[in-house]
């Protein structure tokens, strides 16, 4: 199954020129591939390049060096109308517009297709409605934009992207002033877009955990603006995908797949319960207040969940004695009264 | 999916249907102008002097000189600045543009003052009407001149500069300056043309004579046209210029026409009927309100429509009828389309942007 290549580049070499004198290389030799019903998520922190990547592959920005093709083509190559017809864009700042309904904005996807007067046909039409459907935003098509949610005006903003019909869609930031359901939402209408509308999707995003759970592909650019590219799961086994985001006192979870949260070490702890969820996140509480887990050493306190019927029990022994809690908030208190404090007074 | 019938807007639908209206009524304003004035030439009269019929020979007389040209005037010129503030609007993407405000009519004022400043100087003639054809035409020639110099170096200040509120700000700025020439100018004048050119500023529908009245109107049709050409491009805009040049506009072949178009428009209305304000920035907004869309497919007849409209009833109010009293054109636009534009501010603030272009 040898998929098509939509995007790719060779070589190619991003930055500024100023007055054709001055240059400023943000990255360089970069070979990049993106084939057809795929999806990218492009990562890396805050200054690295993402952006004036994104500008060169969308052909706003001139590449210093190298050539950007879209299948065949350069992309220089293409005029307005063509490269129009190739990808879209969403970008980052929201549209402030009024008095146009979603159906309004998404048909002007349709700006390649139409007319000297931008008058829609059926086909039109109808290429705007499942748009707005493929993106679960169909109930939303009389309603005007400026009236609508971030996360509602986003949906709009991509229906509009897939109504250009391309083959590539760019998405600078797309989850960026979401909550966390809407970020997620967001990913699973892109995904769903990338495999049912066999599009090819490239996006900038800053939610890492999102990116990996995601994307076909993780394009990571670092401060030095060098660029990994990879599937997410070989970047995290191989640790690139740590080391590139990690900094002083915030280190990646391979294990979880997250950035865990530093924390002063305080002791160790056992745990004795079945696998189960109160397990999972009773071990959470106890790292969220330093306690890491003893691995077969002797530990500082040992916690035992039983299942009484349907509520669950904690079972606190230490070293002063033993204590029932009936939630992890009285667990979390009695150790901090009987370790901490008794430590204190020492 | 019960989106069928709905879908292109309600809004197009809704403007099909309120096309004949609002026509009618451009209609019926347009007859009331005839027919009210220092003198009122009642309704049957009207009537017999459009046949060809004998009436009173003042009625007559007034009727063909002076009623019929300024009404006409007026439906153009309303039509032509309300346009051209919905271009300055779209473009800028800011809900305060307009030619007036953008020193695009100081712009233009400076062009005519240089112009019947140095006819003044020459001894040719100081009033419009004592000039003749090459006057009117080197008049708007200026105006225009005028405008587009105006316009291109906003345009080259937006380009370096991002903030909209800025650029404004510029433009205000820049009236000042032409304001300021202007006065400078008016200082080295003759008291005759000082107050030809005093009388000009003020606005008036009432300037244009049958010969000039071809000019005016044929330069303004084609501003209409170019605007009808523009609406794709306009919806677009809307989106700002970077999704506009996405979806494959040419945004500086557009960015051209349209301020050519604006030039044009703003700078032959300066030229005929002095610097009148309000109207450009006034009737975007509500025809925006009225038909409840900023889809241009609508906005742009219904701006012509509508400033047409508008242009009449402070035609007719300003000629206080059964009066000889005569008030500023400029006074009554003010009077009327300040309330407007607190209320796009006020209703702005409210809900968010949601008023703005």
């Amino acid at each position: 199954m040898n998929a098509i290549s939509i995007l790719t580049c060779e070589n190619l070499t991003i930055g500024y020129r100023n007055q054709k004198t001055v240059i400023k290389e943000v990255s360089k030799d970069l070979n990049l591939n993106l084939k057809r019903g795929e999806l990218v998520c492009l990562i890396g922190p805050n200054g690295s390049g993402k952006s004036t990547l994104i500008r060169t592959l969308a052909g706003i920005q001139p590449p210093l060096h190298g050539d950007v093709w879209l299948r065949d083509k350069k992309i220089d190559d293409l005029s307005s109308e063509e490269r129009a017809k190739s990808f879209s864009v969403v970008l980052t700042t929201p549209v402030q517009v009024g008095y146009l309904t979603a159906f309004d904005i998404v048909a002007l996807g349709r700006f390649p297709y139409t007319n000297w007067a931008g008058r829609l046909t059926e086909p039109d039409k109808n290429i705007v409605i499942s748009a707005l459907a493929s993106v679960g935003a169909h109930d939303l098509a009389q309603r005007f934009i400026h009236e609508l949610s971030d996360g509602e005006r986003q949906k709009v903003m991509i229906a509009r992207a897939l109504a250009q019909e391309p083959e590539l869609m760019v998405l600078d930031e797309p989850t960026a002033y979401l909550d966390l359901p809407h970020k997620i939402e967001t990913m699973r209408i892109l995904k769903r877009v990338a495999q049912k509308n066999k599009k090819s999707i490239l996006l900038s995003t800053h939610d890492l955990n999102l990116a990996i759970r995601c994307a076909d592909q993780l394009w990571i650019m670092d401060r030095n603006g060098t660029m990994i590219s990879g599937t997410p799961e070989d970047l995290v086994l191989s640790g690139i995908f740590g080391s590139a985001f990690e900094i002083d006192g915030v280190s990646f979870d391979a294990v979880r797949g997250e950035f865990t949260i530093p924390v002063e070490k305080r002791g160790t702890f056992s745990l004795i319960a079945p696998e189960s969820v109160e397990r999972i996140w009773t071990s959470y509480a106890l790292e969220r207040i330093g306690y890491v887990p003893a691995d077969g050493t002797v530990s500082d306190i040992i916690v035992t969940i039983h299942k009484d019927g349907q509520k669950p029990v904690w079972n606190l022994s230490h070293p002063g004695g033993e204590q029932t809690c009936e939630s992890i908030r009285s667990l979390v208190e009695s150790i901090s009264v009987t370790c901490f404090l008794g430590d204190d007074s020492h | 999916m019960n989106l069928e019938g709905s879908e292109t807007g309600n809004s197009i639908r809704r403007f099909a249907i309120a096309i004949p209206l609002i026509i009618g009524i451009l209609g019926i304003l347009f007859l009331i102008d005839l027919m009210l004035g220092s003198v009122n030439i009642p309704p049957d009269a009207l009537l017999t002097i459009l046949t060809g019929g004998a009436a009173k020979e003042t009625w007559t007389t007034i009727f063909w000189d002076w009623r019929l040209p300024k009404a006409i005037t007026a439906v153009f010129v309303g039509g032509a600045l309300a346009l051209s503030g919905l271009l300055m609007q779209t473009f800028f993407r800011n809900p305060l543009a307009d030619p007036f405000i953008l020193g695009i009519s100081s712009g233009a004022s400076l062009g005519v003052a240089l112009v019947m400043m140095s006819a003044g100087f020459c001894g040719v003639g100081i009033i419009f009407a004592s000039i003749g054809l090459i006057g009117d035409i080197s008049i708007s020639v200026a105006s225009i001149l005028g405008a587009f110099a105006v316009l291109l170096l906003i345009l080259l200040i937006s380009s370096k500069i991002q903030s909209n509120i800025t650029i404004l700000i510029l433009g205000i700025m820049v009236s000042y300056i032409s304001g300021a020439i202007v006065t400078i100018l008016l200082q080295f004048s003759d008291e005759a043309s000082m107050h030809s050119f005093t009388f000009w500023t003020m606005g008036s529908f009432s300037g244009v004579t049958w010969s000039q009245l071809p000019i005016l109107v044929t330069l303004l049709l084609a501003g209409f046209i170019m605007s009808f050409f523009l609406v794709k491009s306009l919806n677009a805009l809307l989106l700002g210029e970077q999704y506009a040049e996405s979806m494959g506009m040419n945004y500086n072949r557009t960015r051209i026409v349209i301020i050519t178009t604006t030039a044009l428009m703003a700078g032959v209305v300066t030229a005929f009927c002095g610097p009148i304000g309000f109207l450009g920035i006034a009737v975007p907004h509500l025809c925006r309100a009225l038909f409840v869309t900023a889809d241009h497919r609508i906005l742009v007849p219904g701006c012509i429509i509508i400033g047409g409209i508008l242009a009449l009833c402070t035609d007719i109010i300003s000629h206080v009828p059964g009066t000889g009293i005569v008030l500023p054109l400029n006074a009554i636009t003010a009077l009327f389309g300040a309330p407007v534009v607190i209320w796009v501010i006020v209703r702005g603030t409210r809900f968010g942007r949601g008023i703005t272009t």
